[in-house]
């Protein structure tokens, strides 16, 4: 009977920021603002794409979702056409969703502005091989040829956001998102003889700790660590775009941070308690 | 009523039926894990199927990719490099020998050629992954800020890395056995280190198990809410 109370207090505990729809500011992250700083400093100009991989099914939805809306969201702010693709399968749904997500918000906050399909970004769909995929990434000289076609079946050669792009040389900047460490392939392949693109990632909580080696090794540029990340990257952008209507991804953060602090609560009311107990029983 | 309330309220409906496994192991729960397992399952060689291997494979090699004019001809000839498709699509076949156990001798070709392009694959990675990691362990101990006074913090910061990598590898190093004091007491103080690291996994894990019950609770407080009023009137 005991741990329904413990469920019952932390669905409380996340249920009843989302209803009231509270946000605290989130925790300084630099790791997160290392990563807005690349985006902010990448060149909007022609012949330059970014691509953003969405390595993740609906278990990790939560995090790497809501990483993936703001960094997308600033590429999109930024005029850097964006490449998506996924090397997994279940991604599909959520390739389709957030570009379409975030441009219905840009267009409400900027009607006069249009991001269009095709010139602002593309979907690429679940992109099949992957360490091979990768590679191929790096070594070949016709990246729409490889790509082939979108995940409409619309050819990409023929699409404006492919003019003049030849080769990896012409990515200024990846990001990838993953509940697992993907990532490796990515640090390992992603690369041409003498150029490197700028490499971003965004990890579930879980793996977070793992990632730390290769920021610190500078072969990340960035990283959002969670929700945290995410948030905090979306604050950064709300600092950056005052006019910006503001996304979940904060009252998510909060909620998280109060079912953490209760749990924490719970492990040291259960501790006294077993110390209390154990005194009583030996004294 | 339209598809996205009812796609909500099973969806509804799932996640309770699945959550109901905190009250204990029933047959409700059991039939909705079954049902996920065969979803999951069943998606992806469609998908696989879908999104390359017809679009990829198979189109090229019948040469049903080409724009057809309506008089009945192509835009473009048959490129016949595409016909080499075939010879892969053969040889990858060869696994389904593994069924029989006369001839699985085929399927260990394939097999021996995944893990040599593995291997290979793995070989080349790990230069690329690792020297830079490498190059990145040796920090300096003192560093110095551009007025040649010490930047303290990169310095502690540079320390407490080189010492945690010590003494973590002391830990890890047992080809020859040491009675030395000082050896003990690094690889002891390695072992404290990685018990705080692995303190930090455990928080994030904890963190992260949490991320995915607030999606959850926000679908069912969100979506799955205003379908339920929407069906109740």
């Amino acid at each position: 009977m005991r741990q329904w109370w413990i469920y019952l207090i932390v669905f409380a505990g996340l249920a009843i920021p989302i209803i009231l729809k509270l946000s605290v500011p989130s925790g300084r992250l630099h790791s997160a603002e290392k990563l807005f700083e690349v985006v902010e400093s990448l060149p909007a100009e022609p012949g330059k794409i970014a691509i953003v991989a969405m390595d993740f099914t609906p278990n990790t939805v939560a995090e790497n979702e809501a990483q993936t809306r703001v960094i997308v969201e600033h590429l999109f702010r930024r005029r850097i056409p964006v490449v998506l693709f996924s090397l997994l399968p279940l991604a599909d749904t959520f390739l389709k969703g957030v570009p379409e997500e975030i441009i219905g918000r840009l267009a409400k906050e900027s009607p006069t502005e249009k991001w269009e399909y095709g010139k602002d970004w593309v979907n690429l769909g679940f992109q099949y091989g992957s360490t091979l995929f990768l590679q191929s990434l790096g070594k070949t000289d016709d990246l729409p040829g490889l790509f082939g076609r979108d995940t409409f079946g619309s050819e990409v050669a023929t699409m404006p956001i492919f003019k003049g792009i030849k080769n990896l040389r012409n990515v200024s900047f990846a990001a990838e998102f993953s509940g697992s460490m993907v990532i490796d392939s990515y640090i390992q392949f992603l690369q041409r003889a003498g150029y490197v693109p700028k490499l971003g990632f965004g990890p579930t909580s879980v793996i977070t700790p793992e990632a730390y080696v290769y920021l610190d090794s500078g072969q990340l540029s960035g990283l959002l660590e969670g929700i945290p990340g995410a948030a905090w990257y979306s604050q950064l952008l709300q600092k950056k775009y005052p006019n910006r209507i503001k996304e979940e991804t904060e009252i998510t953060n909060t909620a998280l941070g109060v079912a953490q602090l209760l749990i924490l609560l719970l492990v040291v009311i259960a501790n006294v308690k077993d110390f209390i107990s154990y005194r009583r029983r030996t004294a | 009523m339209s598809l996205e309330i009812w796609i909500s309220l099973l969806g509804g409906f799932c996640t309770i039926g699945i959550f109901t496994f905190l009250w204990r192991e029933n047959a409700f729960y059991r039939m909705l894990e079954h049902f996920f397992i065969g979803i999951a399952v069943g998606y992806g060689p469609v998908l696989v199927t879908k999104e390359f291997l017809w679009p990829k494979v198979l189109a090229p090699l019948l040469g049903l990719n080409r724009v057809v004019f309506p008089d009945g001809s192509y835009e473009e000839p048959y490129n016949y490099w595409y016909l080499l498709f075939a010879l892969a699509l053969l040889f990858g076949s060869l696994y389904y020998f593994i069924f029989s156990r006369r001839l699985s001798w085929l399927a260990k070709i394939v097999i021996g050629f995944s893990i040599g392009a593995t291997a290979g694959l793995g070989f080349r990675g790990w230069f690329a992954e690792m020297i830079p990691q490498f190059s990145s362990s040796m920090k300096p101990l003192v560093v110095f800020e551009e007025g040649k006074a010490i930047d303290w913090i990169t310095s502690l910061g540079n320390i407490a890395f080189v010492f945690t990598l010590v003494s973590v590898m002391t830990y890890f190093f047992f080809s020859f056995k040491s009675e030395s004091k000082m050896v003990k007491g690094l690889s002891s103080s390695g072992r404290w280190m990685m018990m705080i690291c692995f303190g930090a996994f455990f928080g994030s894990t904890v963190m992260g198990r949490m991320a995915l019950l607030v999606e959850r609770v926000q679908f069912l407080l969100g979506d799955w809410w205003s379908a339920v009023r929407v069906v109740v009137g």
